[in-house]
């Protein structure tokens, strides 16, 4: 019985099959042909149009400006155009047949022959379109920086997909086809996915000729999301100045919001050399540059911190309990690890005499340093500069983040199969050695200090309600308050008193504490750190300067503090005061 | 000896099988001609092969293979698990496994040896035993190749175990209230399996209930694929000159999609004479299943009937956009080793029941 049901349904699923098949192939047969016959089927993909990249204010950092592409359907094209279209278009008959037969994402898809005409030209074709079977004109959106080199680093640039990167996205046809654009650096790469939208399309039945008769089916592009970032381009810009022909980098924060204000990086380069399909001489220039403007200094690379470091091997001789306020080291220019040992210098050949804990920061004493990472073992000194947010790569909106490094002994056994020395503590607990910063690290670490030990997390991006992380709980190191108090007294007095390394950043409308480094980088010149925070007394803001190869930070580092912040006066002042 | 082999082979079974096989090299052919790979030539040693499988079956008896049913089916689940550990991935989905030169899809084994489980399992339990530990076993046996089939994914090939079981059950002789209730349960399980399904499967399914959605890919291939059937017409745009397909419209047009060749090359007519071949086939398999008495040999057979005739249908049917489009050959035409053997073994299973059928 339950056999006899089965073989009635599974004759009938055939018989409706034969009946669908004869509706589909005898009834409405004819049309299908006519579909069929020429292939009047054309796909045209439509590109969404990519989402823009503000500042702050509103300014465009990113935006689209219309291109005109002169494109063609090869199958379309009689053999006469090309001497027309070579003429035209100014290119050799045999370019034109080489950009016709790229390879394309379906049969009969326009294949693009010249990108980006001049309005003149592309006129020029549409009027002659009886002619030109075949060609036309498309309207496209091309990637647009206003704001040139002013923060390419953050922005980054956008390229077309290579054939392995196809291979492996294809599979979300509407996101990515075999000419879309994807984002090759910086927030263009990170939040690709957000600024690129969704592709459309358009199924259109065409006459023998390849122009439109019908439209078949339309999927309109979803145009990407803009995004806001928490830069403020006209003081990043007026920080570029500042740093102009020097190899620098400038982070600044705003310490109500943990959102970055400035991410300068110098030299830099201008993206839209990168989105001009003419301007491939000039590509190739910023590649070959051996000033390396394509590399952020202010989070792609990491050097060593030298004296700012001082800051960490202060907070940690505190915290542990080996020095107290009170403890003094005396500083005759020379330290001996033991009396046999090789003499290590102080900066200041002279000697600085008795300092405490406070003098030694104002005056950057190394001796006094030295003494403090004799009383600490070095995995002390990496626990806390790990605590405070060195040797890991931060958390921040855009690409190519470098960790840093920060040693220890299980780092050195396992890396260099060698044990730790004690002379390379007293190298560590000056921000010499294998120690390795980013600008934006130790942006991140003034930062905590200037709150006292509550975490910052700096971001770029603003997102609208809702949207990206969550904001995070204002959690704080376990590092007592006191400890801090005691640092920032030492960062005031660098700036504030006329013994300070700092003082040449002083600036005439409040109180800042900072610190200075120069780090040596041999054989050439040391790298000029300087980083603070301002005012003093209520921190608004925390900085982190860097040029490298630019001596002496309290006097490379502070020229550009000092300026920077009265940048900052001239443009938020009366919000401050 | 010859005249005994003549007398135990059903030749309906045997003609619409060949009929089949080579209506499949003739459109493989025509699918593939420019391509340098000779895909007809390896499907006629594959369908060579294939007859031999088909012949040997009987001389090892479709008895003997079902006694060691489990042992196969634990086969089949372990290269379906080495295939997801060191399978080859082909258009993003990791189906396949190199022994030697041989390339192998294991999803077609474990369709035939889950049947033969299940055939053995259910026919050595009588349904008045009224057990639903019965049943339960029944549907995991089922569901575990079904799952890993679909982690691979070949969400085509993970489907057709589910007629399977519905109708191994029906025809074990489950009560139709269970299958009422299973019904209901079914539906009401909608959103669990579509939360389960992979975004590009979920996209198919959206794009066939509405084309629209994706004009630039699977939309593409549905309505390019209906234009190359619909334009076939009554008589056909005849062998090796069918536009649409030889033009590269449709894509997979040698496997998956060589019906829209047929369609547009022989029009309806060969489109029913296929169906007619493949109706010859069922009809010859339900004769089978009408002269033996042995339960497990009705349940086998009628396993591989269910499975041939779900593959037909749903192929098919997304050529002309009746159903969402899933990678599934059409047995017997689209081109494939792992795919012609297994069919081969599984109707020389049939062929086997055919000449034990007097056995008592």
């Amino acid at each position: 019985m339950r056999f006899l049901i089965l073989k009635i349904a599974m004759f009938t699923g055939l018989l409706v099959l034969a009946l669908a098949l004869f509706i589909v192939q005898v009834w409405n047969g004819s049309y299908y042909r006519t579909l069929g016959d020429k292939n009047r089927i054309r796909l045209i993909p439509m590109e969404a149009p990519r989402g823009r990249v503000f500042d702050r204010n509103h300014r465009a950092l990113a935006t689209n400006r219309p291109s005109y592409d002169v494109v063609a359907t090869p199958e379309d094209v009689h053999r006469d155009e090309y001497p027309r279209l070579s003429k035209l278009l100014g290119l050799t008959e045999a370019a034109i047949k080489q950009r016709m037969s790229a390879s394309r994402e379906y049969p009969f898809a326009p294949a693009v022959i010249e990108e980006d005409v001049s309005q003149e030209i592309a006129f020029k074709i549409e009027e002659r379109r009886p002619e030109l079977p075949g060609v036309s004109i498309r309207v496209s959106g091309r990637r647009f920086y206003p704001y040139q080199q002013t923060a390419s680093h953050l922005i980054g640039f956008i390229g077309k997909i290579n054939s392995a990167e196809y291979e492996k996205l294809h599979e979300n046809q509407l996101l990515y086809g075999m000419n879309s654009l994807v984002g090759r650096m910086g927030l263009e790469k990170v939040y690709d996915e957000k600024l690129r939208g969704e592709r459309g399309g358009r199924q259109i039945e065409v006459n023998a000729r390849g122009n439109m008769v019908r439209l078949l089916s339309e999927k309109t592009p979803v145009p990407g999301e803009d995004l806001t970032m928490t830069i403020d381009l006209e003081f990043q810009k007026k920080i570029m100045d500042l740093i102009q022909g020097q190899h620098a980098a400038v982070a600044v924060l705003d310490l109500d919001t943990d959102e970055l204000l400035a991410l300068a990086s110098s030299p830099s380069y201008d993206p839209n050399v990168f989105v001009s399909p003419g301007a491939s001489k000039e590509r190739l220039a910023f590649l070959k540059d051996e000033a390396s403007p394509l590399v952020d200094r202010g989070v792609s690379s990491a050097y060593p911190p030298g004296s700012v470091f001082k800051l960490v091997t202060a907070l940690a001789g505190l915290e542990t309990g080996k020095i107290t306020p009170s403890t003094t080291f005396h500083c005759t220019g020379l330290f001996h690890l033991t009396p046999n040992s090789v003499p290590r210098k102080c900066w200041f050949a002279r000697g600085h005499g008795d300092m405490n804990v406070y003098e030694a920061l104002e005056r950057s004493c190394n001796v006094f340093f030295y003494s403090v990472g004799k009383r600490l073992s070095p995995d002390d000194i990496a626990e806390y500069a790990r605590m405070l947010g060195l040797g890991e790569a931060m958390r921040l909106e855009t690409s190519n983040i470098a960790p840093g490094l920060v040693p220890d002994s299980a780092w050195k056994k396992k890396r260099l199969k060698e044990k730790w020395y004690q002379g390379e503590t007293l190298s560590f607990a000056i921000g010499q050695g294998y120690l390795l910063t980013s600008p934006v690290q130790i942006l991140r670490m003034t930062s905590i200090i200037a709150k006292d030990g509550e975490i910052v997390e700096p971001h770029l991006i603003r997102w609208p309600e809702g949207e990206g992380e969550a904001p995070h709980e204002h959690k704080r190191l376990s590092i007592k308050k006191a400890n801090f108090e005691i640092v920032k007294q030492g960062m005031f007095q660098v700036v504030q008193s006329d013994y300070g390394t700092g003082q040449l950043g002083r600036v005439d409308f409040g109180h800042m504490a900072a610190k200075t480094g120069t780090a040596q980088a041999p054989p050439l010149n040391s790298h000029a750190w300087m980083t603070g925070f301002f005012p003093y007394e209520h921190p608004k803001l925390a900085f982190a300067v860097f040029v490298e190869h630019g001596g002496s930070g309290g006097i490379a580092g502070a020229r550009i503090v000092k300026g920077m912040l009265e940048t900052w006066r001239d443009m938020y002042g009366q919000k401050v005061a | 000896m010859v005249r005994k082999w003549l007398k135990d082979t059903n030749w309906s079974l045997v003609v619409a099988m060949t009929a089949l096989s080579i209506i499949g090299i003739i459109f493989i052919r025509s699918a593939s001609y420019r391509d340098p790979a000779e895909y007809d030539v390896k499907q006629m040693v594959w369908a060579s092969a294939g007859l031999v499988v088909f012949f040997l079956v009987p001389f090892v008896g479709y008895r003997r293979l079902l006694s060691v049913s489990y042992l196969l089916y634990v086969i089949s689940l372990v290269l379906l698990v080495w295939v997801m550990v060191a399978g080859h991935t082909r258009l993003g989905a990791q189906r396949w496994i190199g022994i030697g030169p041989i390339i192998i899809q294991p999803s077609e084994f474990a369709k035939i040896a889950t049947i033969m489980t299940l055939a053995n399992f259910l026919g050595s339990h009588h349904s008045w035993e009224k057990k639903n530990s019965i049943i339960l076993i029944a549907l995991v046996l089922a569901f575990v190749p079904q799952i890993l089939i679909m982690r691979q994914p070949d969400l085509g090939s993970s489907l057709l175990f589910v007629p399977m079981v519905i109708v191994l059950l029906f025809l074990w002789g489950i009560p139709y209230r269970y299958m009422i209730g299973a019904a209901v349960l079914g539906l009401s399980a909608v959103p669990i399996l579509w939360s389960i399904l992979k975004e590009y499967q979920k996209k198919r399914i959206l794009v066939f209930l509405n084309p629209n959605l994706d004009p630039l890919g699977a939309g593409y291939t549905a309505l390019q694929s209906k234009i190359a059937v619909g334009s076939g017409g009554l008589f056909g745009k005849g062998l090796l000159h069918g536009t649409q397909s030889q033009l590269q419209f449709v894509p997979e047009h040698h496997t998956d999609f060589i019906f829209c060749v047929l369609g547009e090359e022989w029009g309806y007519l060969g489109a029913a004479l296929l169906l007619f071949c493949y109706a010859a086939l069922f009809n010859a398999i339900f004769e089978v299943i009408g002269q033996t008495t042995d339960q497990r040999a009705k349940l086998l057979a009628a396993g591989i009937l269910t499975v041939l005739f779900s593959q037909v249908m749903i192929n098919v049917g997304m050529s002309i956009g009746l159903l969402p489009i899933t990678g599934l050959t059409l047995p017997l035409i689209s081109y494939g080793g792992s795919s012609f053997i297994m069919t081969a073994l599984a109707l020389g299973l049939v062929l086997s029941i055919h000449k034990e059928r007097s056995i008592f």
